[in-house]
């Protein structure tokens, strides 16, 4: 058996080859994939979340840390449904339309996989419809909707009005996030949770779904 | 305390710029506004961003409503990417952007041509520059440009050139160097065009490291900055997020002015300088001139002037470009803040 600190690392780290190794070494000595999520992967993330927001680290090693993240989940994703471990929770997240910034949204995606969620990304630019197809195909317990421009936040609203119209807003916890946006913004249009960071958006979808 | 008080040494060259706001008798203000400007011409943002007089007639009516003492070119930081090959979107109501990546590798790099100034729509902010020398009063006419990590990053995609400062460096510096050759002879042509100056935005290198900053931004706007130190000509590098760490990184560019902002703590950035170097900021666009109330701008203003009034190396700013949809009121009550402190007793401190 590989060390697994040296999973925990390699996503502290953003080192991807390594972390991809030891967790193909790890899977071929018999390590059991949910304890390598659980125990050395999101505790990594989470620490890698908390160094961003106290400003020990950047954009570019928190990219670098979700990459390592997401070559090692890949590697376990098929294992966890397999052997029954079920995600926290789905979420479907996206970028809404007219608006191109992803950096804050991968971030909160890779933080939101790296506290269990199954995270479904449909990217930026993403119009009220294609949500809607999304929540429909795939059933999730939460839509997160990001917005960067004060020019697209109305796309949110549109959004929410969609999924209103369409009979399955009940369904699902919306959460929305990005630099314009504020608590007030998120009451006003009716959203259920805000956050201005990747971490308190896990926190956040934890609490809403009470998990 | 005196630790934190230490000055940071920056370029030795002054500039017309921060002469006028040195001189000045009352606080100068410097909102990046051109696009609200459309709300008195009738025109569209994709007229300003393609035709040379619909900008200048939106930066016209600005500067006639408030008797300004600077003249901005629009800020378009899809212009330089497109004059390099980058698709680009475009749409009636919005600033267009780049799509895509032009290059993903070193071979890639290698093969990319160093446009000309003039080429595609970097002529538009060529000769809006230009047009704007003609208003009356005589104005400060600062053209504006990209900086070479934004506009690398723009080349290559912004969140890729993130990670590739870190896992391949030289990639980003082989980039690096054809931005910021483009960025040097475009500057040049700005200040041959008749600009006082330019206003180069950063931004995306705000989001590195300080180290990363210094290495793949700072390090690229040294040389351009001594390339047009003329004693007149004024490089403005505005960094929208930037934060107070990154401040030292920043001055290693060797520039006398800077811009930034919400990020930024001013009041502390301002401790920190030689009181020759001007610093501009930093009232969020979306924040404070898109969501907040007249009077709560009002307010927001006078908290920022109050904070930084013994200071006379500070100009009051928007953080960042002001969008189109920031309402006039929203205007009128920035420059009220301003006139009103100008008019309070501790202005006197400005001489
Ligand atoms: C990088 C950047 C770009 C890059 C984007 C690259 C990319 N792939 O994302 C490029 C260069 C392409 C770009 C383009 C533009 N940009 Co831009 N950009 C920025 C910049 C510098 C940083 C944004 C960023 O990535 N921040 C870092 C991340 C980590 O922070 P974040 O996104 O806020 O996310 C955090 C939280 O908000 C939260 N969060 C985010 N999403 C969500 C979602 C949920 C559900 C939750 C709970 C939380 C959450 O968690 C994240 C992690 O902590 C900002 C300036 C700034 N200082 O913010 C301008 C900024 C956002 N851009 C701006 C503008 C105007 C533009 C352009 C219109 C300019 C232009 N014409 O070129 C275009 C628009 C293109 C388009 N249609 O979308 C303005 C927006 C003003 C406004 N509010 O309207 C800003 C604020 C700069 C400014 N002028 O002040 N931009």
């Amino acid at each position: 058996m590989p060390d697994l600190k040296l999973l925990h690392d390699a996503v502290l780290n953003g080192d991807a080859k390594v972390a991809r190794t030891v967790t193909e070494e790890a899977l071929a000595a018999g390590a059991e994939p949910v304890r390598l999520v659980q125990d050395y992967m999101m505790p990594a993330m989470a620490e890698v979340g908390r160094r961003f927001e106290s400003g020990e680290c950047f954009v570019p090693e928190l990219l670098l840390s979700a990459r390592a993240m997401k070559t090692a989940l890949a590697i376990l994703r098929p294992l966890l449904v397999t052997t029954g471990v079920p995600p926290v929770g789905r979420v479907i997240i996206g970028t809404v339309q007219g608006d191109l910034h992803d950096i804050g949204k991968n971030l909160v995606a890779s933080v939101l996989e790296g506290g269990g969620f199954e995270v479904i990304d449909l990217g930026t630019d993403v119009s009220p419809e294609a949500f809607l197809a999304g929540v429909r195909e795939k059933k999730p317990h939460i839509v997160a909707l990001s917005a960067l421009l004060t020019t697209t936040m109305p796309a949110m609203r549109t959004t929410i009005e969609a999924l209103e119209e369409a009979g399955v807003r009940r369904e699902i916890k919306v959460l929305v996030g990005g630099a314009p946006i504020t608590q007030r913004f998120s009451d006003e249009i009716g959203a259920d949770g805000y956050s201005d960071s990747a971490t308190g958006a896990v926190r956040l979808a934890h609490d809403l779904l009470g998990v | 305390m005196n630790a934190e008080r230490a000055i940071v040494k920056t370029g030795s060259t002054t500039n017309c710029f921060n002469r006028a706001v040195l001189a000045a008798t009352r606080r100068q203000a410097l909102p990046i506004a051109v696009y609200p400007g459309l709300a008195l011409t009738g025109a569209k943002v994709s007229d300003i961003v393609t035709n040379p007089v619909a900008q200048v007639e939106a930066q016209a009516a600005l500067h006639e409503r408030y008797r300004t003492s600077f003249v901005l070119s629009a800020m378009d930081l899809s212009a330089e990417a497109e004059a390099f090959g980058s698709a680009i979107r475009f749409s009636e109501g919005e600033v267009p952007t780049v799509t895509g990546r032009l290059v993903t590798d070193l071979a890639g790099v290698e093969r990319l041509a160093v446009p000309q100034p003039g080429d595609k729509r970097t002529a538009v902010s060529l000769e809006a520059v230009r047009g704007l020398r003609g208003l009356s009063g005589r104005p400060l006419v600062l053209g504006g440009c990209i900086g070479p990590f934004s506009l690398a990053a723009r080349l290559i995609g912004v969140s890729e050139a993130m990670e590739l400062t870190v896992t391949e460096p030289e990639l980003m510096h082989a980039l690096l160097a054809k931005s910021a050759a483009f960025l040097g002879a475009y500057v040049r042509a700005l200040r041959d065009a008749g600009a006082d100056g330019a206003i180069m935005a950063e931004p995306a290198a705000g989001l590195l490291s300080p180290n990363a900053l210094g290495a793949f931004s700072s390090a690229y706007i040294k040389p351009i900055g001594e390339s047009v130190a003329d004693g007149h000509f004024a490089l403005i590098l505005h960094n929208c997020a930037a934060k107070l760490p990154h401040l030292s990184a920043v001055l290693a560019s060797g520039l006398r002015s800077f811009h930034f902002g919400a990020p930024m703590d001013l009041a502390a950035a301002l401790t920190k300088l030689p009181s020759d170097v001007v610093l501009c900021g930093n009232l969020d666009p979306a924040g404070v001139f898109c969501q907040c109330s007249p009077e709560q701008i009002r307010v927001t203003a006078a908290d920022l002037l109050a904070k930084t009034s013994s200071f006379s190396n500070f100009v009051i700013s928007s953080g960042c470009d002001l969008p189109p949809g920031v309402k006039l009121e929203n205007l009128d009550a920035f420059y009220d803040a301003v006139a009103v402190q100008s008019a309070s007793p501790t202005a006197a401190k400005l001489n």
